[in-house]
């Protein structure tokens, strides 16, 4: 293959670095704003009543939505939202296409509004591919209140 | 208004004023009142951070100046704001409408409106005015939504006011 | 934020000025944090098809700016009784808005220290595009 970007150790050693852990919160109008922006109709996404009678303990976040980060504009990204935060992998690659690469989640409850999640996470993988560079991240959520592990997301992004 | 102008506000429109629409759930939230304040750019730490809110004597984070909850969405509603722009469900000459301005009143010694409220807005026409401008014969269109907390106590009032011309 | 009191501020003083300046991106953050979709404010094509020039910016923000512009010079001690705008003039993204104010009334009103003041959105010419009102309190010195 013609001369991949160049994967230093430097960055192979950012692989597996967690991070602190930060609050991400379900609230019933952020269920609601993610059910509607993708278009669902589901009224276990949008009424509390319904969904109790289904045996939820409140509307379900849809799939894809494990709640939103504490924001504050001193910590948080403008553009993304996600915490600069303490741990977790510190790359600087030189490019400025970026791409969602995809989305995985494994879930080990129903996440429903009211919930209080603690996310730390990790590098789990650093590829090149020609001038591409491929990250993965790996995020566990837990309940902040029993500590049970809810969901894992694993996340890739393009940098080209 | 000159003597041959047609005056545009009806019987209809006349028994509508005073009369109150139905009550929407609004509901503030922490991540809500997160999003307003980073909407605007808002540096104060009481519209994002709950122990910060708590130092200042508050309950817990603060809705900005402006903010009033999200109104409880429910697919195929639309999801409008109440209040706002309301008022044109009547039938009158004048095919173009100017968002003549919002005014919102508070009332601090009463309560703030905080993270955990659920807030019950409802709306009525206060009253309609006809002038002469220089836009030629204008209707105002002016309403009110008022808003109450959990504990039934009226912790804001939000005055629209819609031109029609 | 420093603590401005009753006694120090006179009628006629403007008050600290807030320079705003909205990116696209604001006026997609407006949308998120307000409910209004409205594409006028983000999709440029559709904007022009009501026939603006191109995308604007939603008077509620502005009106929210004003918010900001009180909220910031009253101090943890001072409140926010009232306040609002009329939505005149169109301002449009990656233009400065500077949003101003002047204290129009100072009196006292139920042992309570009341000030009025014009607040309004100006464009870089001058020319206002949001004109207001507000009444605040602020807390005495002693």
């Amino acid at each position: 293959m013609a001369d991949d970007f160049e994967i230093t150790d430097e960055m192979k050693a950012q692989i597996g670095q967690e991070t602190e852990p930060w609050t991400y919160e379900v609230t019933t109008t952020g269920v609601r704003m993610y059910a509607r922006g993708i278009g669902s109709t589901d009224p276990v996404h949008y009424d509390v009543d319904f969904a109790k009678k289904q045996g939820f303990r409140s509307i379900v976040a849809p799939y894809g939505f494990l709640g939103t980060p504490v924001f504050h504009p001193d910590t948080n990204d403008g553009t993304f939202g996600f915490p600069r935060r303490a741990g977790g992998p510190r790359l600087n690659l030189p490019f400025k296409g970026l791409l969602d690469g995809g989305t995985e989640t494994e879930y080990f409850d129903v996440i429903c509004a009211g919930d209080v999640l603690e996310e730390t996470s990790h590098l789990a993988d650093i590829k090149a591919r020609g001038n591409m560079v491929f990250l993965t991240n790996e995020s566990v959520y837990k309940d902040k209140a029993s500590g049970k592990v809810v969901a894992k997301q694993r996340l890739t992004s393009i940098h080209m | 208004m000159t003597q041959a102008q047609q005056s545009v506000i009806t019987e209809e429109m006349r028994a509508a004023v005073g009369v109150e629409g139905p009550p929407v759930t609004m509901e503030v939230e922490k991540t809500n009142c997160r999003m307003f304040a980073r909407a605007v750019g808002h540096s104060d730490p009481i519209f994002y951070d709950e122990a910060a809110a708590k130092a200042r004597g508050y309950r817990s984070i603060v809705a900005p100046p402006g903010f009033l909850g999200t109104p409880i969405f429910r697919p195929g509603s639309g999801g409008g704001v109440p209040g706002e722009m309301g008022g044109r469900g009547f039938s009158i000459p004048y095919k173009r409408v100017l968002n003549g301005g919002t005014d919102y009143e508070y009332f601090p010694e009463v309560d703030s409106i905080c993270a955990g409220d659920t807030i019950t807005a409802r709306s009525k026409i206060a009253g309609f005015e006809e002038t002469e401008g220089s836009l030629g014969p204008m209707l105002i269109t002016k309403r009110e939504t008022t808003y109450t907390n959990q504990d039934g106590k009226v912790v804001a009032k939000m005055y629209g006011t819609l031109i029609q011309y | 934020m420093v603590q401005v009191y009753f006694e120090d501020i006179n009628v006629g003083e403007e008050i600290p000025q807030l320079k705003k300046n909205c990116s696209t991106q604001q006026l997609v953050l407006w949308a998120a944090g307000s409910g209004d979709f409205y594409q006028i404010h983000y999709y440029k094509d559709f904007a022009q098809s009501t026939g603006l020039k191109g995308l604007i910016v939603h008077g509620a923000l502005k009106n929210a700016f004003l918010g900001q512009l009180l909220h910031d010079w009253i101090g943890e001690k001072g409140e926010l009784r009232r306040f609002g705008c009329s939505y005149r003039g169109m301002d449009e993204p990656n233009q400065d808005i500077l949003c101003r104010g002047v204290v129009t009334k100072k009196y006292q009103d139920g042992g309570k220290n009341m000030v009025e003041l014009d607040v309004w959105t100006e464009k870089p010419d001058g020319k206002k595009t949001s004109p207001g009102t507000a009444v605040v309190t602020l807390p005495s010195k002693a």
